[in-house]
């Protein structure tokens, strides 16, 4: 217990370990920081991702899609671990503003507003129809016209502070999209005189998704005009994907397991009917897998950032470490009194240890309460920062944040404090070996002899 | 004087050389020395003559090239880490010429200091009530009664000396081993630390004192010459003076 004490009094006494506590506070603060921010971002991304999707997705890579997607969308309602079910097709297009020929490529996607927005979270957002997204692809200007979804960033612009104008929402615009129909063996299929199927749609609403691919190049028509659109209504119907939701309950893992053993009896059964060796190229993936491509490069930043973090604890460590030799080097004379009066190697080792204890205690703390605050009050520090001098962490008018996320999560605190103790502890190691092994008669004698 | 005539103490050849560059100096060349329980026992000798060295290795301080030191009939340089440990925290008590005492402790801290080396929270707790009363006691027998949360640096030499005694003798050693304990004192201040000397001795308390200081060494009951590494034929001195009780 003394050497807690007198671990507290070196902590209190010595200049020297202000440094080293300034030095682990400052990399705890850093740390606390970037991890909650980046943290919340990629947490951000995921779950925007994950609502976008649902939890499953029965989906081939080919855009001529694969049939009997209504059969097994029947099969999976009938399990009781499935909530809801959506077909959707995806599939790339040309889109113009009614009679304009400047038509630009763009990536279409058919739902059913009734069955998808249930599966997704997509109708919350939806701005026109949020409350009522079975009206969805009703379009403003024309009852008469089916109506299309656009991803915001395709009509709105975002403002320096990442909010929309929505009064410049093209309420009356009217928009041609024109598709290449496919047939089932993936050659173009002549639609009349022409390769190319095209249909007029009203503008319906915005969809606001927080991904910025979504959001910059995809535009949303009822599933049913779409497969029209695409040839791919003859029977047997396609679709390119079925996105399901599982009951609350059911994890992530286990539902798609069971969806794939049942998608693998299905397509068995399938076996020798028209088209169903277009059922071979279908996977089953949690929305995760689905999505890693978008993903993996979020997770790879954080893994970089897990690199970056090494580096700096390895900068504290060795900051640490000198700081305990100095201190250990002129306290030599102390520690011979302490082996003088019957303290053991290892109750000197504990004496640093507790004092480097102390050190990483009070460093975490100092840094977490700095990060903290700071984080409390992260976004009012940027809007500061941005009306005094125009800087913005993220440019609002390009990346889709809103606020910066400061959530703090108490593992982040855990894992950071036991860093900051770990950092201290490995510091003082070798100091604390060379502490423990000094002989009391080194230090105490007046002169060698 | 309370000497009962069996040795708690007996150096036997102690042999030890010390490298200076490339140069072996040797310091102790086989001493023999018998130490009485009970017994205060001056070590003179000029500077570099190896006393402070003998009474390192008689304390388990440091270790000798040769010989052995004999503890109540058992060979400390026999002792594991543990017993050595046991052997310097209850059993000897070392008082130094420059006092060593911790600056970041307090005068109470520092004398009950010995008291707490190796006891967990538990040991503390249940000790340090103890440890507190006994090394009141002792501080107020070293006359520093007034001084007891001041820090080493805001008290006199011999103020410091007293801390450093009232220390050494916290946990009741068989043993005092004082290495020029009034080396670095005034005169006055100096014959006050003997005058404690004296009365611990009166009160049973085996001492081992070095000096080079003739007058010191007289208030030793028995004295002994180091010189040329070897202990040369001592006298044993009259009496010890002060009638003070500690211990």
């Amino acid at each position: 217990m003394y050497r807690w004490v007198l671990a507290l009094r070196y902590l209190v006494s010595r200049r020297v370990t202000l440094i080293a506590v300034l030095v682990v506070a400052l990399c705890v603060f850093v740390v606390f920081v970037v991890m909650t921010v980046m943290n919340g971002l990629v947490g951000q991304f995921k779950e925007r991702t994950h609502s976008f999707v649902g939890d499953c997705v029965v989906a081939t890579e080919s855009m001529v899609g694969f049939p009997y997607y209504d059969r097994f969308m029947d099969v999976l309602r009938s399990e009781p671990m499935v909530d809801s079910v959506s077909p959707v097709i995806r599939t790339y297009g040309l889109v113009a503003l009614a009679g304009r020929q400047d038509a630009v490529g763009i990536e279409i996607m058919g739902i059913e507003p009734n069955s998808h927005f249930t599966v997704t979270g997509l109708g919350q957002g939806l701005h026109l129809h949020r409350d009522d997204p079975q009206t969805a692809f009703c379009s403003q200007a024309d009852p008469n016209i089916p109506g299309c979804i656009l991803g915001i960033d395709l009509v709105l612009n975002r403002d320096s502070s990442g909010e929309y104008d929505y009064r410049w929402l093209p309420l009356k615009a009217t928009y041609d999209i024109s598709c290449f129909p496919l047939t089932a063996r993936g050659a173009l299929e002549r639609i009349g005189t022409g390769y190319v199927n095209t249909k007029r749609f009203g503008f319906s609403d915005v969809s606001h998704t927080g991904l910025a691919r979504e959001d910059g190049g995809l535009i949303y028509v009822h599933f049913d005009q779409l497969q029209g659109l695409c040839g791919m209504s003859r029977p047997p119907a396609r679709a390119t994907a079925i996105h399901i939701r599982f009951k609350p309950k059911v994890s992530l893992q286990h539902g798609t397991r069971q969806v794939e053993g049942l998608w693998d009896r299905f397509a068995k059964d399938c076996q020798g009917m028209p088209q169903a060796d277009l059922l071979g190229l279908v996977r089953v993936q949690d929305w995760k897998t689905y999505r890693k491509s978008t993903i993996a490069p979020m997770e790879k930043e954080q893994i970089a950032m897990i690199v970056m973090f090494i580096l700096v604890a390895t900068t504290a460590v060795s900051i640490v470490l000198v700081v305990f030799y100095m201190i250990v080097s002129s306290k030599t004379r102390d520690i011979g009194i302490l082996k003088a009066v019957g303290e053991s190697f290892w109750g000197v080792i504990g004496l640093v240890v507790n004092f480097a204890l102390l050190i990483g205690l009070v460093s975490a703390f100092l840094g977490v309460l700095a990060g903290w605050l700071f984080l409390r009050y992260i976004n009012q520090i940027e809007g500061w920062l941005f009306a005094r001098f125009g800087f913005q962490l993220w440019d609002r008018t390009i990346f889709s944040i809103g606020q910066i996320p400061n959530q703090i999560q108490m593992g982040v605190v855990a894992v950071i404090v036991m860093c900051a103790l770990l950092v201290c502890l490995t510091g003082c190691l070798l100091p604390a070996i060379r502490a423990a092994r000094t002989q009391p008669v080194d230090t105490l004698r007046a002169s060698p002899i | 004087m309370n000497c009962d005539g069996s040795a708690i103490l007996s150096a036997q050849g102690l042999v030890k050389s010390y490298w200076l560059g490339t140069t072996q100096v040797p310091v102790l060349r086989g001493v023999n020395l018998d130490l009485a329980r009970g017994e205060f026992l001056a070590i003179l000798g000029a500077s570099g003559s190896g006393k402070s060295t003998l009474l390192h290795i008689l304390g388990g301080l440091d270790r000798p090239d040769k010989g052995r030191v004999l503890f109540n009939g058992n060979d400390i340089s026999s002792f594991t880490a543990r017993q050595l440990n046991d052997y310097r925290n209850r059993r000897v008590g070392f008082v130094f010429q420059f006092y060593h005492l911790l600056d970041e402790l307090d005068v109470l801290e520092n004398v009950y200091l010995p008291a707490m080396i190796g006891k967990g929270l538990v040991g503390w707790l249940t000790h340090k009530r103890t440890a507190v009363q006994r090394a009141l006691e002792l501080i107020d027998q070293v006359g520093l009664g007034h001084r007891i949360h001041h820090r080493p640096w805001q008290l006199s030499g011999g103020e410091r000396q007293r801390v450093a005694i009232a220390r050494a003798l916290m946990n009741k050693p068989d043993l005092l081993l004082a290495d020029e304990p009034t080396g670095n004192l005034d005169w006055a201040t100096g014959q006050g630390i003997l005058a404690l000397f004296g009365a611990l001795h009166r009160s049973g308390q085996t001492i081992v004192m070095v000096t080079h200081d003739q007058r010191v060494a007289s208030q030793a009951t028995r004295t002994v010459f180091l010189a040329d590494g070897q202990v040369q034929p001592g006298h044993t001195n009259p009496s010890s003076s002060n009638n003070s009780k500690i211990g």
